[in-house]
């Protein structure tokens, strides 16, 4: 955590530069979607790759994660995996034997 | 009386008290919208429809990220400035940040009401009609004269309540009835609530748990209702939301609908969608609807040869998801898709479409028949929108308590910040990682729900 002014002055300059490549990180996004790649699942992950990169210059940088007490990451060790792991349920429906029966049945 | 460890680190933690209460909070707030994302995979892995690509406003979405990545950064010069003691530079970054909360708030609004007013119809065929109901939408039902209200001796879901279900719904002044021991009444909450005893007691005597009122209205009536305020309805019948049925007659049901889009991604034969039947956006409309995808269809080959244009999400969208943007197709040799596109429909007589025309789209008259299902753009048209709404709702909600908060340190915490400013400072971070956290989920919301 920067405490002193000079550490400051230097991490208001950090905050800015971080604030700019957010930006154009941003736009590389918009663009990126309108990229036909071979096939959309590609533009899912390189989407995904960049918000996730674009996520990390938040909590690195913003949220200070860089440099923080280990309290915290034994905190956030815990909550990332579980919350990653959340990401992956849907592999078990791959065997779920219900039958989707379709949300726009022209008989209901 | 002093809480400890505000301004200094705690020994064994190593960090002031609030920093290991946010942290703890940021965890169970991964642990929500982790959920949440996770229900967003498996609905999409699970959608049996065209999950929607770049549907959203992505101008109005990608403003909303810069706002949100703009205010992270003053956030955190609002903080900085405080540790300088530079209070006027602290103060107006805190405010930016506030308005660039409300701005985000303000653009989210716009693109919710925009959603509210759209509707997309599915005809029988699987084909969605976009578009607005200019004139709303309702039902006309008319010569309604005999009225039969049941009455539940025990709580019942339904409760019979005419005054406020049925008499609102009734076209010119409330009618006089005649009750079924011949009484002329004005219906009221007082003379129905004595009609609803009598009805009780006869029930009694009877031994049945259901009394029945039956009223007849002096001069037939006619019933404008939205759908949404009726149960449902027959070419002789209507039932309210209070359970109570009238007989009649069906006048209209017919649904006009300024078009807007015609997508036909789900029809196994899209030239021969209902869309255009001539009753609806007809032929004319249907050239433009092939040349349109045929122009996409060219353009996706020659650009990559290689690939299979059913795997192509954005393609199937630009083939098979017609724009309407006017009340006449486009001309013979006008331009449909882009500069250079010969469009290969030939503007006919207005007359084969009997659709009329309005400033934006063409009106098309729907026939109840030909209608499976519609919505307007909320969590009922499919799973893709009620995703959308819970997420963006749920993190709307997060950026008004954010803003709620910076607002306190801004506004009321003046004392604190003459008399102990490296506590408020603590404060401020912490507030502040709360916000960085609304941003970050925004990073993810982003290209989830607009872009891809």
């Amino acid at each position: 955590m920067a405490d002193s002014p000079e550490e400051i002055y230097k991490s208001i300059k950090k905050i800015k530069i971080v604030g700019l490549l957010l930006g154009v990180f941003t736009i590389a996004t918009v663009l990126l979607s309108f990229w036909e790649l071979p096939t959309h699942s590609l533009n899912i992950l390189v989407g995904m790759i960049l918000a996730t990169f674009k996520a990390g210059l938040v909590a690195l940088i913003f949220m200070h994660l860089n440099h923080e007490s280990k309290m915290i990451y034994k905190i956030l060790a815990f909550t990332i995996a579980l919350a990653f792991a959340l990401f992956f349920l849907f592999v078990f429906s791959a065997h779920d034997p219900l039958v989707f029966s379709g949300l726009y049945d022209s008989n209901q | 009386m002093d809480i400890p460890y505000t301004v200094t680190a705690r020994p064994d933690t190593g960090l002031y008290n609030a920093k290991v209460g946010i942290w703890l909070f940021l965890a169970s707030e991964v642990m929500l919208f982790g959920g949440l994302f996770s229900s967003y995979i498996f609905l999409r892995v699970g959608a049996d429809y065209h999950w929607p690509v770049h549907e959203l406003n992505v101008t109005l979405g990608f403003v909303n990220t810069l706002v949100l990545i703009f205010s992270s950064v003053t956030v955190l010069l609002a903080w900085a400035n405080l540790k300088l003691r530079k209070i006027g530079q602290f103060k107006m970054y805190l405010a930016i940040t506030i308005l660039c909360a409300l701005t985000f708030m303000v653009i989210k609004s716009f693109e919710y009401r925009a959603k509210f007013s759209h509707y997309a119809v599915k005809l029988t065929d699987g084909t969605f009609l976009t578009g607005h109901l200019e004139d709303g939408y309702e039902i006309k039902f008319g010569e309604a004269s005999k009225f039969t209200l049941t009455i539940y001796a025990q709580n019942s879901g339904i409760k019979a309540d005419p005054v406020n279900y049925v008499l609102p719904l009734i076209e010119g002044e409330a009618p006089k009835f005649k009750t079924e021991a011949g009484d002329e009444i004005t219906l009221t909450k007082a003379t129905f609530q004595e009609l609803q005893k009598d009805a009780l007691v006869k029930a009694e005597k009877a031994g049945k748990s259901t009394g029945t009122i039956k009223l007849t209205a002096l001069t037939p009536v006619t019933i404008h209702a939205k759908p949404s305020k009726i149960l449902n309805y027959t070419d002789t019948t209507i039932s309210f939301l209070d359970g109570t049925v009238a007989e009649g007659k069906l006048l209209d049901d017919k649904m006009t609908l300024t078009v807007d889009g015609v997508d036909a991604r789900s029809v196994p034969d899209a030239e021969n969608s209902l869309a255009w039947n001539n009753h609806y956006l007809g032929e004319s409309w249907k050239k433009a609807f092939i040349a349109n995808r045929d122009h996409a269809e060219e353009e996706f080959k020659t650009k990559y040869p290689s690939r299979d244009p059913l795997k192509s999400a954005t393609h199937q969208k630009e083939a098979y998801y017609l724009h309407i943007e006017s009340s006449t197709p486009p001309a013979a040799e006008g331009e449909a898709h882009g500069e250079g596109h010969k469009a290969e429909a030939k503007m006919e007589e207005h007359s084969e479409a009997h659709a009329e025309h309005s400033g934006h789209g063409p009106k098309v008259t729907l026939e109840k028949k030909d209608i499976a299902f519609w919505s307007n753009y909320t969590p009922k048209l499919n799973t893709y929108y009620a995703i959308y709404f819970t997420l963006t709702g749920l993190h709307g909600l997060h950026v008004v308590g954010g803003a709620i908060v910076l607002t306190y340190f801004l506004l009321f915490d003046g004392k604190m910040l003459r008399e102990d400013p490296e506590r408020l400072a603590n404060r401020v971070e912490v507030g502040g990682l709360f916000w960085h956290f609304v941003d970050l989920v925004w990073i993810f919301l982003f290209p989830l729900l607009y872009l891809l």
